[in-house]
């Protein structure tokens, strides 16, 4: 068709679904979010919008959308303005490798996971940018146990991911899932254990969320790194940690949690994924409203004390008993 | 195909010099650390251009998402505000010498070309990670092992200096 390859227009739609996809699911999240916050601490939660206040997302939305943009004094307007672009726009790449049904692949890549952990790397770098951009000490503070946090907990993520690749020997997401197709008992967590939990706390860690949110911490340093944004500034912010959230579960369901495949043969679809996926996010956000948040050098002994010698460890194991 | 590999090509050359003049002519360092990220985000879209998805990830992981980072980290730590003496404007002479020794390689390297030209000019085959795994443990293993030992020599290195300091105190 007009000479354009087949292999553009398939890039196109998976972009276009994929921006779709992270819409939706922010929407979807924020409402969650909010009422789940709610029940947990015995309060009905929003309940104005709509019935059960189901439209409270969009009329925040509106609300954020219809702010002014402000520029702090004296801050740095191109890092402060780059910071929220450069932290949403790898999030849609994150979704492109990922098999969420049997045909539903956004892109057959090779290295699917490890172009997932280079790109979810970036949102490290935009937290950084935007708490130094914004010329706020709240702000700086933010920035800087965002530095420490994201490449504390990158490590032993990676490792744990190693591990199953070690042990599938491929780095292709839709691979890995077809390895684990059959019952229940042939998914990777049962494997791989220790990995899977290692994975769901580095997860935590990865996405800067409760009680791991020290570079927001909105008790200590009113809202961290994002404390200068208003309007979409912030809104971006916001729905790049809802995609990077949905992005990491669905990494964790495929790779623990056997994908798309139900717990017996027959019944795969995409239908599987999303309700691994979802019940991830709900163990995200319940963690959220019942932990307190930990203090900086516990964040960072948990890390280099426990996760990352208990990640090597795994590692060498998995190592040890792919060779025998 | 083969005009969007030229496309794509001018692209990343955009983006590589761009992000280098950006990183050079900036007078924060935090702007040139942005510059710098540029570039390397160039160079690992050339490195997908040369059919080598695996170096393009590894440059994106290693390069912008860890020692990016940790080049921020230091730049927070020495409290460079906004400049120091790389903010002043230099003299003219400065830049033309810049310029020199920026363009002297160029020249070199664009005269190999122009006079001997390349045997062979096929698109390259895309070679598996595998591939590369065995190349790295069986052919080049004493090079690959030497490279460990280094970086060793340089971790145990950091880790003494640090040490010192501590122990002055």
């Amino acid at each position: 068709m007009f000479g354009i390859p087949m292999i553009l227009i398939n890039l196109v739609i998976a972009a276009v679904a994929a921006m779709i996809w992270l819409a939706l699911n922010a929407l979807v999240l924020v409402y969650c979010e909010r009422k789940f916050a709610g029940h947990i601490q015995r309060r009905p939660g929003p309940f104005e919008v709509g019935p059960h206040g189901a439209l409270q997302p969009l009329i925040d939305g509106l609300k954020l959308m219809s702010k002014q943009l402000l520029t702090p004094d004296n801050a740095d307007g191109f890092l402060f303005w780059l910071a929220p672009i450069l932290s949403m726009i790898p999030v849609m790449l994150l979704f492109m490798p990922i098999p969420y049904g049997p045909v539903l692949t956004g892109m057959e890549v090779n290295l699917g996971l490890l172009l997932i952990l280079a790109f979810s790397s970036f949102n490290g770098l935009a937290v950084i940018l935007a708490g130094w951009g914004s010329n706020n000490k709240w702000g700086v503070l933010g920035a800087a146990r965002a530095v420490a946090q994201t490449v504390a907990y990158e490590i032993p993520l990676l490792l744990t991911v190693l591990s199953i690749s070690f042990m599938t020997g491929t780095l292709n997401l839709s691979e890995i899932t077809a390895q684990q197709a059959g019952f229940i008992w042939d998914w990777n967590i049962w494997k791989q254990p220790l990995a899977f939990l290692i994975f769901i706390v580095a997860m935590f860690g990865e996405t800067n969320r409760a009680p791991f949110d020290l570079a927001e911490a909105e008790s200590e340093l009113t809202a961290g790194f994002h404390t200068e944004y208003s309007s979409m500034g912030f809104g971006l912010f916001f729905m790049a940690e809802y995609g990077y959230m949905v992005a990491m579960c669905s990494i964790c369901s495929v790779l623990f949690l056997g994908g798309f495949y139900g717990p017996f043969p027959g019944i795969e679809g995409w239908w599987w994924m999303l309700v691994k996926t979802y019940a991830l996010l709900f163990l995200m956000i319940w963690a959220r409203w019942t932990f307190p948040r930990v203090r900086f050098d516990q964040l960072l002994n948990l890390n280099w004390k426990w996760l990352l010698p208990l990640a090597t460890f795994n590692l060498l194991a998995t190592a040890l008993i792919m060779k025998l | 195909m083969e005009l969007m590999a030229k496309v794509a090509f001018c692209v990343y050359t955009l983006v590589i010099l761009g992000g280098s003049i950006f990183a050079v002519s900036s007078s924060s360092l935090v702007r040139a650390l942005v510059g710098l990220i540029t570039t390397l985000v160039g160079v690992s879209g050339m490195y997908l251009l040369l059919a080598t998805p695996f170096m393009a990830f590894m440059q994106l992981l290693i390069y912008v998402g860890a020692v990016s980072v940790l080049i921020f980290f230091a730049i927070m730590l020495t409290r460079a505000e906004a400049g120091g003496d790389e903010g002043n404007s230099a003299p003219m002479r400065t830049y033309v010498l810049g310029l020199a020794a920026t363009m002297a390689p160029a020249g070199i390297l664009g005269w190999l070309v122009l006079t001997k030209p390349v045997e062979s000019i096929a698109v390259p085959v895309e070679i598996s990670i595998k591939e590369l795994g065995a190349g790295l443990l069986g052919t080049y293993f004493l090079p690959f092992e030497l490279i460990s030992v280094i970086l060793m020599v340089a971790m145990a290195g950091a880790v003494l200096l640090t040490w010192e300091k501590r122990g002055k105190k």
